[in-house]
C-alpha cells in the first residue's frame, strides 16, 4: 500500500460533504469516492464513516433516502442539502485559508525574520 | 419464573429495537458486504475477504453506539437500555436487592412518613384571600408551653385595634370550640364551632354560598343576634345542598337556638385543617367576654412580623401596666406567628415538637441508609470489575458506565421508594392514632386526613429524596466503576484487586454507618431515660389501680344541695363494689390538663399572695389518691352545714403561712376566673405535694376547698380499687345510674392512662427514636458484616499464605476483628460529638430533657462496640477456617 496519510480530526465531515457534493451516494459510494478524489491518500477508519454520516444528517446538511442500486438492492442515498452546500462552501474557504497559512509558515526562511 | 419471563416479553414488547436501529444494522452490513464483495474481485478467496472487510471496518459496536449518539433519541433509547439491564442485574442478585430495597424503604419510608405529617400540619395554606398577610397573636405566661393561647380581654381588643399602624384589619378569630350541634331532624353531631367578630369573613374575603355572612351589624355590645353561618361541607353532609338551610334553627350545646343565614363558599373551614368548623356565630362585644377575643391580624403591605412585634409590645404594654389590671396579667408575654398556614391548635402545639425531633431523626436514618447502600455497592462494584473491564474493552465510555451505575442506582431507590411510601401510609395512620389519644384532643373532631394523605408536595418531597439517595449511593461506586482500567482489572481476575482508595472509602463509610447509629442509638436512651424518668416521678399521689370516671351533670338538673345528698349514698354503694376500697369526688383529677387557679394569701398578709391551683374535692379525695395528711384532719359530712373550710398542700402552707402551722387559720382566695371574688377558708389540714397539670411541672400550691359546700358539681369520681381497676369498670356501669339519674358517664379511664395521654408527645418520641435506633444499629451491623465478609473474601489467598506460614486461627480472627474493631472506634469517634451536639438540639426542643446524663451515649457507644463484634464474629469465623492449601491452589 502507498503512503497513506492519517485524516486530521474534523476534516472527515469535509470530505463526505466534498463527496456527496459531486453527486447523491450511498455509505460504501462515499468511502470509494473519497479515496478516488484523493488519489487513495488518505487512510479513513471505514467505520468512523457512519457515525460522521449521522451527524451530518441530523445537522440538516445532508439528507438521506432509501433507494434501490444498481445491483438492484435497497440502500441508503446521501444528497447534500442547500444548507451542506453553504457549509461546504465556507469549509473549503476555511481550509484553504489555513493550508495557505500553514505553508507560508512552513516556507519561512531565517533571513525573513 | 413465570411471571418473570412475562415481565420480561412485555419489556420488550415496548422497548423493541425500532425500525430505524434495523436500518442501520442494514446500513454497515451492506458496507461490509460491498468491501468483501470489491476485495473478492481483486482475488482474495471469500473467506479471508469477509475478515478483512470486517477488520477494516473497525468496532462494529462501537460505532453502532456512536451512530445511536449521532442521532440524539440517544438519551431515551440509552435510559431504557440501562434499565433493562438494571432491572437483569438487580434480578440476578435477589439477595442483595432485597436488602438494598429494605434498606431504602424503610428510610425513605420514615422520612415520608413525617414529612406527610409535618406538610399536612404546617405547609397547607389556608383558603382565604391573600393568607400570608395573616398573623395571629398569642399570650402565654412564664413556664405555660409555648406558643400559648389566642385570647384577648375587651380592653386589650380596643387598645390593638385602635392604636396599630401595621394591620389594614384586625379581625376577631373565631374560638376554637367543639360542641354537640342538634336541630330539627339533625342528628346531634360534635362539630368544631366558633364565635367571630364582624369583620371576620369579609377580611379573610371569604364569600357566601348561600345566603349572607356575619356582619358587623349582627356584633352588639353585651349580645350578638341568635344567628349562624354553617360551612359547605356541612350544607352538603346535614341538608343535601337545600337551599331552604336559610332560616332553619340549630342548638350547639346548651346555648339559646341560632337561625341560619347563610353559608360559606366551598372549602372554606376556617382557621385551622385539624380543626375544620362547620358553624359560626357572632361574637358578643364588651368586657363582659373576659379573654374572649381571639386576634388575627391582617398584614399592611410592606409590613414585617417584626414591625409588629415591635408595634404591638409596646400597646400591649400599656394594657397589661393600666392600674386596674389584675396582676396575673402583667406577667404575660405577647407572641405574634405566622397564620397563613393555619393558627395553633392543641393539635398543631401537640405535633410540633415530635414532628421537629422526628424529621431530624428520619434526616439521619436516611442518611445512613445512603451510607449503607454506597458501601454494598461499592462491595458489589469490586465483585464486577470484571465485568466492567468487559464493557470497556468493548468500546464503552466513561460517563456510559457512570450512566449505567447511576442508573442501578436509581432503579433501587425507585423501588425503595413506592415500598417506602405504602409502608409510610400506614406509619402515620399508626402514628395518627397514638396522637388522637392525647389529652385536649380526646373526643374532638379532629380532622386528621390531610396528617395521613400524602398530596402533590408529598410526592415531590418523596422523588427529590429517591433522587438524592440514588445520587449519594450511587455516586461514589459509580465513580469508581467507571475508573475502570481494563487490563489490569481482565489480569487480576482470579484475585480481584482493590486500590488501597477505594478500601479506605469503604471502611470510612462504615465508620460514618457506626457514628450516625451512635447518634441515634444514643438519642433514643436520651427519650427513653426521660420517659422512664417521668414514668416513674414521685407523683405525690398513687398512680396504679386509680379509675377515673368523667360524669356529664348538664342535663340531669340536679343543683348542689341534691347532689351533696346523693353523694353520700352513690360513695356507700361504690365501697360496696367488691374490689373497691375508697371513692371520691372533685372537680378535676390530677394530670387532666391546666384548670382554675386563683390568688391566696393568709388572712391578713396579702402581701404574701401566691397563684395557687384550685380542686374542689368530696371527703376521702386524699385517701383514694393515696395522697398522706402532714397535718389536720379531712373533710367530713359535719362540714357541709358550716363555715367553708379547705386542704391545702405543702407548697401553698410555706408560701402563705411561712413556718406557722396553717390548721386552724384562715386562708383567702381570689379567683382569676371572671367571677372577681374573694372567699375566706378555714385550713383544716394539710397535705403531701401532689402533681397537678402535668409531669414536668413541679407541684403548684394548690388549694382544695371542700366541694359539698359549693353551689356547683364535679365531674370526677374517682375510685380506688385492691384490684385490676378495669375489674370494677363494669359494676361502676352500673351503680352509678342507679343512683344519679340522666348523668352518662362521659368516659372511664385509670389513672395511668391519664398519664399516658399526658405525654402522647414524649412517648412518641421515645418509641420512635427506639426504633429507629435499633434500625439504625442494625444497619450498621449490615454495612459492616457485608464490608468484613468481603474483605475476608477478598484476602482468602493473603490468609492461605499467613495460614501455611504458621498463623494460628486465633491470629486470624484477631486480624479481622482489629479491622472491625478500628472501623467502629472511628466511627464512635466522630460519632460522640456529634452526638453531644444533637443533645444540645434536642434539649433547645424540649425543655427539661436531662443531657447532662451522659450515660445514653456510654451505653450507645458500648452497644455500638457490641455489635460490631457480632457484625465481625461470622466473617472472622470464615477467615479462620481457610484451609491453606485450597486457597493457595485457588491461586
Amino acid at each position: 500500500m502507498a503512503e497513506r496519510a492519517q485524516i486530521l480530526p474534523g476534516t472527515l465531515d469535509l470530505l463526505i460533504l466534498k463527496a456527496v457534493s459531486l453527486g447523491p451516494l450511498y455509505g460504501y459510494g462515499i468511502l470509494l469516492r473519497i479515496e478516488q478524489i484523493s488519489h487513495g491518500a488518505l487512510l479513513i477508519e471505514q467505520g468512523a464513516l457512519y457515525p460522521a454520516l449521522f451527524r451530518l444528517v441530523r445537522q440538516g446538511l445532508l439528507k438521506a433516502h432509501w433507494d434501490t442500486s444498481e445491483n438492484n438492492r435497497r440502500t441508503k442515498f446521501y444528497e447534500l442539502t442547500t444548507a451542506g452546500r453553504k457549509r461546504l462552501r465556507q469549509e473549503e474557504e476555511g481550509w484553504n485559508r489555513l493550508v495557505a497559512a500553514i505553508a507560508s509558515a512552513l516556507k519561512a526562511q531565517p533571513e525573513e525574520i | 419464573m413465570r411471571v418473570f419471563a412475562s415481565f420480561r416479553s412485555v419489556i420488550s414488547a415496548l422497548f423493541h429495537r425500532s425500525l430505524v436501529e434495523k436500518e442501520i444494522e442494514e446500513e454497515l452490513r451492506a458496507h461490509i458486504q460491498d468491501r468483501a464483495n470489491d476485495l473478492e474481485r481483486s482475488g482474495v478467496p471469500r473467506a479471508e475477504a469477509e475478515r478483512r472487510a470486517r477488520l477494516e471496518f473497525g468496532g462494529y459496536q462501537k460505532f453502532k453506539e456512536e451512530i445511536r449518539e449521532a442521532q440524539g433519541t440517544h438519551f431515551l433509547e440509552t435510559l431504557i437500555q440501562d434499565l433493562r439491564f438494571g432491572l437483569r442485574m438487580l434480578r440476578k442478585s435477589p439477595g442483595f436487592t432485597a436488602v438494598a430495597v429494605l434498606t431504602l424503604a424503610l428510610g425513605i419510608g420514615a422520612n415520608t412518613a413525617i414529612f406527610t405529617m409535618t406538610n399536612g400540619l404546617m405547609l397547607h395554606t389556608l383558603p382565604v384571600r391573600d393568607p400570608g398577610q395573616l398573623v395571629e397573636i398569642l399570650h402565654h405566661y412564664p413556664g405555660e408551653p409555648e406558643p400559648g393561647f389566642n385570647g384577648f380581654s375587651w380592653d386589650a381588643y380596643q387598645t390593638i385595634r385602635d392604636g396599630n399602624h401595621v394591620f389594614s384589619d384586625l379581625i376577631v378569630g373565631s374560638t376554637m370550640n367543639f360542641g354537640t350541634v342538634r336541630g330539627d331532624k339533625l342528628q346531634p353531631q360534635t362539630v368544631f364551632v366558633g364565635a367571630v367578630g364582624g369583620t371576620f369573613f369579609h377580611a379573610l374575603g371569604v364569600r357566601a354560598a348561600a345566603g349572607r355572612l356575619i356582619g358587623p351589624e349582627d356584633v352588639h355590645m353585651g349580645d350578638h343576634a341568635p344567628v349562624a353561618v354553617v360551612s359547605w361541607s356541612f350544607w352538603k353532609s346535614r341538608f343535601d345542598l337545600d337551599p331552604a338551610v336559610i332560616g332553619k334553627k340549630i342548638v350547639v350545646g346548651d346555648d339559646a337556638p341560632l337561625t341560619i343565614i347563610g353559608v360559606t363558599q366551598r372549602g372554606f373551614y376556617g382557621l385551622s385543617e385539624q380543626a375544620k368548623q362547620d358553624i359560626w356565630w357572632p361574637t358578643s362585644l364588651g368586657p363582659s367576654q373576659g379573654w374572649g377575643f381571639p386576634l388575627l391580624g391582617r398584614l399592611k403591605p410592606d409590613v414585617s412580623i417584626e414591625q409588629v412585634r415591635v408595634e404591638l409590645g409596646v400597646l400591649f404594654q400599656t394594657v397589661v401596666n393600666a392600674p386596674d389590671a389584675d396582676p396575673f396579667v402583667r406577667q404575660m408575654k405577647l407572641r405574634i406567628e405566622p397564620a397563613g398556614n393555619g393558627v395553633s391548635t392543641p393539635v398543631s402545639q401537640m405535633l410540633s415538637t415530635p414532628l421537629t425531633v422526628l424529621m431530624a431523626t428520619v434526616g439521619l436514618l436516611l442518611l445512613l441508609a445512603c451510607a449503607n447502600l454506597a458501601g454494598l455497592l461499592l462491595a458489589r462494584g469490586a465483585s464486577r470489575q470484571r465485568e466492567m473491564a468487559v464493557r470497556v474493552c468493548l468500546g464503552a465510555g466513561r460517563g456510559r458506565l457512570l450512566r449505567q451505575t447511576l442508573t442501578e442506582s436509581l432503579l433501587l431507590s425507585l423501588v425503595g421508594s413506592a415500598v417506602g411510601i405504602f409502608l409510610a401510609y400506614f406509619v402515620a395512620r399508626a402514628l395518627i392514632r397514638v396522637f388522637a389519644s392525647g389529652r385536649f384532643i380526646m373526643g374532638a373532631p379532629v380532622h386528621f386526613e390531610a396528617l395521613i394523605n400524602p398530596d402533590a408536595h408529598v410526592l415531590l418531597f418523596t422523588a427529590a429524596i429517591a433522587l438524592l439517595t440514588a445520587f449519594l449511593c450511587g455516586a461514589a461506586p459509580a465513580m469508581s466503576a467507571s475508573n475502570t482500567a481494563p487490563a489490569s482489572a481482565l489480569q487480576q481476575v482470579a484475585r480481584i484487586g482493590e486500590s488501597r482508595a477505594r478500601r479506605l472509602f469503604g471502611k470510612s463509610l462504615v465508620a460514618s454507618q457506626v457514628a450516625l447509629s451512635l447518634v441515634l442509638v444514643s438519642s433514643a436512651g436520651l427519650f427513653v431515660g426521660y420517659l422512664s424518668h417521668l414514668r416513674n416521678l414521685n407523683l405525690g399521689f398513687e398512680r396504679n389501680n386509680l379509675l377515673l370516671v368523667t360524669l356529664d351533670f348538664a342535663q340531669s338538673g340536679y343543683n348542689a344541695a341534691q347532689f351533696s345528698r346523693l353523694w353520700q349514698e352513690l360513695a356507700m354503694r361504690l365501697d360496696a363494689i367488691p374490689g373497691v376500697s375508697s371513692a371520691t369526688f372533685s372537680s378535676v383529677s390530677p394530670i387532666e390538663g391546666p384548670h382554675a387557679g386563683a390568688f391566696a394569701f393568709a388572712e391578713g398578709h396579702p402581701e404574701k399572695r401566691t397563684q395557687a391551683s384550685m380542686n374542689y374535692v368530696a371527703p376521702d379525695y386524699f385517701e383514694t389518691y393515696g395522697t398522706p395528711f402532714l397535718a389536720g384532719r379531712d373533710f367530713s359530712a359535719r362540714d357541709q352545714a358550716g363555715s367553708p373550710v379547705a386542704i391545702i398542700n405543702e407548697a401553698a402552707a410555706r408560701d402563705c403561712f411561712g413556718n406557722e402551722n396553717p390548721v386552724g387559720r384562715h386562708i383567702i382566695l381570689s379567683h382569676i376566673t371572671f367571677r372577681k371574688d374573694e372567699k375566706t377558708y378555714e385550713v383544716v389540714g394539710v397535705v403531701r405535694d401532689a402533681k397537678y397539670n402535668d409531669l414536668q411541672q413541679a407541684a403548684p400550691p394548690t388549694i382544695y376547698p371542700d366541694l359539698l359546700q359549693q353551689d356547683f358539681i364535679g365531674s370526677q369520681l374517682a375510685i380506688r380499687t385492691r384490684i385490676d381497676p378495669g375489674g370494677v369498670a363494669s359494676a361502676i356501669r352500673q351503680t352509678e345510674p342507679a343512683v344519679l339519674k340522666d348523668v352518662p358517664i362521659v368516659r372511664i379511664m385509670t389513672m395511668n392512662e391519664q398519664i399516658d395521654s399526658s405525654i402522647v408527645p414524649q412517648r412518641l418520641i421515645a418509641m420512635l427514636s427506639a426504633g429507629f435506633g435499633a434500625l439504625g444499629a442494625l444497619l450498621a451491623a449490615i454495612g459492616l458484616y457485608g464490608l468484613l465478609a468481603h474483605t475476608v473474601a477478598g484476602r482468602t489467598h493473603e490468609i492461605g499464605v499467613r495460614m501455611a506460614l504458621g498463623a494460628a486461627g486465633t491470629d486470624v480472627i484477631r486480624i479481622v476483628l482489629r479491622d472491625a474493631l478500628w472501623m467502629v472506634c472511628a466511627g464512635l469517634a466522630i460519632g460522640a460529638p456529634l452526638a453531644f451536639w444533637g443533645k444540645r438540639v434536642a434539649a433547645s426542643l424540649i425543655p427539661d430533657l436531662p443531657v447532662a446524663n451522659p450515660l445514653p451515649i456510654v451505653v450507645a457507644a458500648a452497644i455500638m462496640i457490641a455489635v460490631g463484634l457480632i457484625a465481625a464474629h461470622l466473617p472472622a469465623r470464615r477467615a479462620m477456617r481457610v484451609d491453606p492449601m485450597v486457597a493457595l491452589r485457588y491461586e
